[in-house]
């Protein structure tokens, strides 16, 4: 496999970029850590009609265990982030595997809705939190540069994951019934997650290797050591004390209550005026399709030019974009909006690790990644109840939308009061001298 | 690009940091934190109170009762009385 790597190298001309770097391993596994994490958590709405059907609990109840483990997952996240810095990623993401495994065993005998709050709102909260914070500042590590390709090619596993995950578990609940579904997607999930992090290392130096854009003249980066905890527990210090360490937190929040009303709502406002189901759900499919190009574009672009910019775009014409809705009538409307949107869209939460190696430099990211999970994960939660709330107030969807639209906005400000970027705002991680083995 | 540094453990000495220090507190980044907290509550507030107060009518109306006599829940009066527009 490496030789047929380097052919492609040769062949191609990749010596800069080579495809033979085990840094390619590292995001293909976090890919797949991250379609395992999250895919569940898209299927969500699978799971309501079977719940409904066999115990009679109305999907608001059911709803609730949703929101349960949104929260939990966004209060668990600067936890996780801080276990993937002290203890690896790694560790960190077979604590999340033990869990995923417990939740999904407990989800599938659930009988009574308090357990299905424990099951599904509480353990796989955790769960998900352990396995999707660590594993992208895990990444960040395996590059000294070109971040942005890493982490784009990383993102586009949450499109994909979602999209095949839904396919699978609609077809065993079909076939198999929704207890025996999450039993089985429960053991090859966990049986796939304990394989590929067999292969996981936490950082470059981790597996006698050198991150991916190193340059001969490079000091390799203080990974490992007598004083490593004691250095990343200063420089997190440095970082609390920005204003972009808090302010990303906002924007990342923010962004998120912007894109989650949407998502949540594009469908019950297809339905309500007049598509019918399969139709509406193409819309979604449409978005997650399209945002595709944008979540591998943004972080690449961002790193060429400027975080910030990449970012202000994708925020602003989030923003700007779902005024179309308010005016979708026809088949046609909803998906020209899916198309216009979702290009935005994928490229609003892809950028953040790059801005974040921008402003702290190789400082490790789980802590700084963590917490501005928390603010996704908050505005996730509060995006998803705003359709159905403004619904069921006013009888339409125009004060969603236009609450969407608010947040992202004022998103796309706060992005404008972040500091330039150019400037790195905390000192260099310490690089191990290759000589002398001492930190500079 | 093959490293020079083994996996023996290394003993390194801590950062020369020159004194680097931030003085400045982060009053931008997290004021306008808060500010999307508060602003996120009082729209939360906002259409909170409106539904309490559709919700204590339709009921009064079901009723035959005015507004006022009707038993509401204290989650309703709550957000009816924190809103200033409710």
């Amino acid at each position: 496999m490496r030789n047929l790597a380097l052919w492609f190298d040769r062949r191609f001309g990749l010596e800069e970029h080579t495809i033979s770097h085990y840094a390619w391993v590292i995001v293909a596994i976090a890919g797949v850590v991250q379609m395992v994490g999250a895919a569940i958590r898209m299927a969500f709405g699978v799971l309501v009609d079977p719940l409904v059907e066999t115990f009679g609990w109305t999907p608001g109840s059911i709803g609730l265990a949703y929101a349960l483990m949104s929260i939990v997952t966004a209060l668990a996240s600067p936890m996780a982030g801080y276990l993937g810095n002290r203890f690896g990623a790694r560790r960190t993401m077979m604590a999340g595997t033990v869990l995923f495994f417990t939740g999904m065993m407990w989800t599938s005998q659930t009988q009574q809705i308090w357990e299905l709050y424990g099951a599904y709102g509480i353990v796989f909260g955790v769960s998900q939190a352990f396995l999707l914070v660590p594993v992208v500042p895990a990444v960040a590590s395996w590059f000294r540069r070109h971040l942005g390709l890493g982490t784009g090619i990383m993102m586009v596993s949450w499109s994909l994951g979602p999209a095949l995950v839904v396919q699978v578990l609609a077809v065993l609940f079909e076939n198999v019934g929704w207890s025996q579904a999450f039993i089985i997607v429960g053991v090859a999930g966990t049986g796939t997650l304990i394989f590929i992090l067999f292969f996981f290392k936490n950082t470059p130096e981790d597996a006698g290797k050198v991150a991916y854009g190193t340059h001969e003249t490079d000091n390799p980066l203080m990974t490992s050591g007598n004083i490593f905890v004691s250095t990343q527990k200063e420089f997190q210090g440095f970082v609390y004390k920005t204003n972009a360490f808090w302010n990303l937190i906002n924007i990342h929040f923010l962004g998120c209550v912007g894109h989650a009303v949407i998502l949540v709502g594009i469908i019950p406002l297809g339905i309500s005026k007049g598509l019918g189901p399969l139709t509406a759900a193409g819309v979604l499919t449409t978005i997650s399709i399209v945002s595709v190009a944008t979540r591998f574009g943004a972080p690449v672009l961002a790193e060429r030019m400027s975080p910030k910019m990449v970012m202000f775009v994708s925020f602003f014409g989030q923003g700007v974009g779902v005024f179309l809705l308010l005016t979708a009538n026809t088949t046609l409307d909803f998906y020209i909006f899916a198309v216009v949107w979702a290009i935005p869209y994928g490229g609003e939460g892809t950028a953040f690790p790059v801005m974040i190696r921008k402003y702290f430099g190789h400082t490790p990211m789980g802590t700084t990644y963590g917490w501005q999970l928390l603010g996704a994960g908050l505005g996730m939660a509060l995006g998803g109840v705003i359709p159905g709330m403004v619904f069921d107030i006013t009888g339409t969807y125009t004060w969603a939308i236009i609450l969407s639209a608010v947040f992202s906005l004022a998103g796309s400000i706060a992005i404008l009061l972040l500091e330039n970027t150019k400037k790195q705002l905390i000192p260099n991680w310490p690089e191990i001298e290759k000589n002398l083995r001492t930190v500079k | 690009m093959k490293s020079t540094v083994s996996n023996q453990v290394v003993e390194i000495t801590p950062p020369n940091l020159d004194g680097f220090e931030i003085k400045r507190r982060p009053i931008m980044g997290f004021g306008l934190l808060m500010s999307s907290v508060f602003g996120t509550l009082a729209v939360l507030i906002y259409f909170g109170a409106w539904a309490s107060s559709d919700r204590i009518e339709n009921r009064a109306l079901a009723a035959g009762i005015y507004e006022a006599q009707a038993e509401n829940e204290w989650w309703e009066d709550g957000l009816v009385f924190a809103c200033p527009l409710h």
